[in-house]
């Protein structure tokens, strides 16, 4: 079975400017031999028809396989995360994943969702939608740590009522193929839409993320920060699109990304873009590029601190900052103490 | 007879391929306080940088012996473990670095260069708190991320810190005293003095007198257009905060 072959969508290619720099020949002409849907290992959730209407085709692949949705509903405060661990075991198979989180009114919920693999030759597509009602409040953290010759194509697509919050944190550390997508329409007000990641990449890997934000009302917040770690030969792609629309009055929306390249050959294709119809607003946008301070560099080891340590003291001191904006303590000390090990 | 430390012979150093230092000598024994004086160019901040190793600074010809060792063979940590300590002259904000951290990983390295057993937490507490007690030095900036947001003053004494803490041997201070308030230089000088014990050496850069006070030099340099052109006593430097450096024959370049 091949990607290429599905009928009736029109696949993204990297002459699209969308998806400019992004190569899917070799995910999208790679014949996998099984096709399944990853179950979650919880009982008696709801499953719907995903009807929703994306402007993305990239949520359409997992659909064409299965059109169903497991919803998680979140209507009372839960003391603890919720934590899915999703683990890919079997090789050569494209797997499939929907999953509706939702938040109800007033309620504050926090998940985390870990991928990993023990497989190869597989890809793992998955859709998530996340609905929060009138004042809700989530934090959801993603660890994606898919490795070697496996595909990971993770799509959100968010739909936030008047006065929630959504805390989205996002850490790329695997080395396969990996692509992100979000989009946030944002037809409320006072809606506030915090999106950070760490992409630390090594090897050859491809870590894309795709971020699209359209600001349709008023006093709304989006604020997305990426910082990349490249090492070896990896390639960061980040594009950034914020609209703010004329309906969308005094909203904020910033867009900063940060990138150290610790080796000649690591490239980042970094494109922040703000596109503003009005006047009464405050945004920002960036992007820097650089190498470790070697001032800093230099501080440190005029104390004793020998290079190498030096080097890695300054680099988590970069890649902690993303780790730092999560509000939840249980959910911070998990990322600090995350190993890949202690689930495959 | 005192060991020498410290040996520097036809030292010549360019940096940004401009030669800055152009065969420069200076001998300190141990326990002695050197002042390096002279105009702003001629060299001084240029002959510290170099001692510690600053990526800045092109060695292009002489000998640096260090307790008999070719200084010049040791990367920056490893001369700051053999215990030399360059007090920067505005010292570096490292944000996401906590002080505390970074300066216990600092002792530990030194303690580990040296076949010493690393210290723990608790004892590295102790041990600050044991040092800066005594000069009634504020250990909250040690909670802090390393100089990150720090006053000039603050940077300053987070640095008395560091030299408290690492109890370097030959100590090179890059003006310590500019933009401190007179309190604050007495602080300096108090942790300065409590150092010298007969063994520990200082090498000083400063243009003030009052700190000259306070630190009384055994031996006062002046450095002009690369090179030292007149060694005296601490007298040298008071003639010099009286007359000025046309006076005792000195042209300032930058005039």
């Amino acid at each position: 079975m091949k990607i290429n072959d599905l009928k009736g969508l029109t696949l993204p290619n990297k002459k699209d400017e969308e998806f400019l720099k992004i190569n899917f020949d070799s995910l999208f002409s790679y014949d996998f031999n099984d096709v399944q849907t990853y179950e979650f290992d919880i009982m008696g959730l709801e499953t719907i028809e995903d009807k929703t209407i994306y402007d993305s085709v990239l949520f359409e692949i997992a659909r064409n396989f299965d059109n169903t949705q497991k919803v998680i509903t979140i209507n009372k405060n839960i003391a603890e995360p919720i934590f899915l661990i999703h683990k890919i075991k079997e090789d050569e198979t494209l797997f499939t994943n929907s999953l509706k989180i939702k938040i109800a009114k007033d309620i504050n919920a926090q998940v985390v969702e870990v991928f990993v693999n023990s497989s190869s030759n597989s890809a793992y597509f998955v859709n998530r939608i996340f609905e929060l009602e009138e004042n809700a409040t989530l934090e959801y953290v993603k660890v994606q740590d898919i490795r070697d010759s496996n595909s990971f194509i993770f799509n959100s697509y968010i739909d936030q009522k008047e006065h929630s919050t959504l805390d989205f944190t996002n850490f790329e550390y695997g080395n396969g193929f990996i692509l992100n997508n979000f989009l946030n329409n944002i037809n409320n007000e006072n809606i506030t839409y915090n999106l950070n990641g760490l992409v630390k990449l090594k090897d050859e890997t491809t870590c894309s993320n795709l971020i699209k934000t359209i600001h349709n009302a008023r006093n709304s917040l989006s604020n997305i920060n990426y910082k990349h770690s490249l090492k070896d030969s990896s390639k960061a792609v980040f594009k950034a699109k914020s609209i703010v629309n004329e309906t969308a009055l005094f909203t904020k929306a910033f867009q900063n990304t940060n990138t150290i390249l610790l080796s000649d050959d690591a490239v980042i294709f970094a494109q922040p873009h703000l596109e503003i119809y009005i006047d009464e607003l405050e945004a920002s946008h960036g992007a820097t590029t650089g190498t470790l301070d070697k001032e800093q560099l230099l501080y440190l080891q005029s104390r004793g601190i020998p290079k190498e340590l030096a080097y890695d003291m300054l680099l988590k001191a970069f890649e902690e900052k993303i780790a730092n904006n999560i509000k939840d303590e249980i959910i911070k000390e998990f990322i600090q103490n995350y190993e890949r090990n202690k689930y495959v | 007879m005192k060991n020498t430390i410290l040996k520097i012979e036809n030292l010549e150093v360019n940096i940004k391929d401009k030669e800055i230092l152009k065969g420069l000598n200076l001998e300190i024994k141990e326990g002695e306080v050197h002042a390096l004086m002279g105009t702003n160019g001629a060299g001084k901040s240029t002959l510290v940088k170099a001692l510690s190793a600053h990526y800045d600074c092109i060695v292009k010809d002489g000998i640096i012996t260090y307790k008999n060792k070719n200084l010049l063979d040791l990367d920056v940590s490893q001369r700051a473990n053999e215990g030399i300590f360059m007090s920067f002259q505005s010292p570096i904000e490292v944000p996401g670095v906590n002080n505390s951290y970074f300066l216990k990983t600092a002792l530990n390295e030194k303690r580990k260069y040296n076949g010493l057993e690393e210290i723990d937490a608790m004892e590295f507490l102790k041990l600050v708190k044991e040092e800066t007690a005594k000069f009634n030095i504020d250990r909250k900036l040690l909670q802090r991320d390393l100089n990150d947001g720090f006053s000039g003053g603050e940077k300053k004494r987070n640095e008395l810190i560091q030299l408290l803490m690492l109890k370097p041997d030959l100590i090179l201070l890059d003006e310590i005293d500019s933009g401190l308030d007179v309190d604050a230089i007495k602080t300096v000088a108090n942790v300065i003095n409590s150092m010298l014990d007969g063994k520990k050496s200082i090498l000083m850069i400063t243009h003030y007198d009052r700190l000259l006070e306070l630190i009384k030099p055994d031996f006062v340099h002046i450095l002009n257009d690369g090179k030292i052109v007149k060694t005296g006593d601490y007298t040298l430097a008071l003639e010099l905060d009286e007359k000025g450096y046309e006076a005792i024959g000195i042209k300032d370049e930058n005039k």
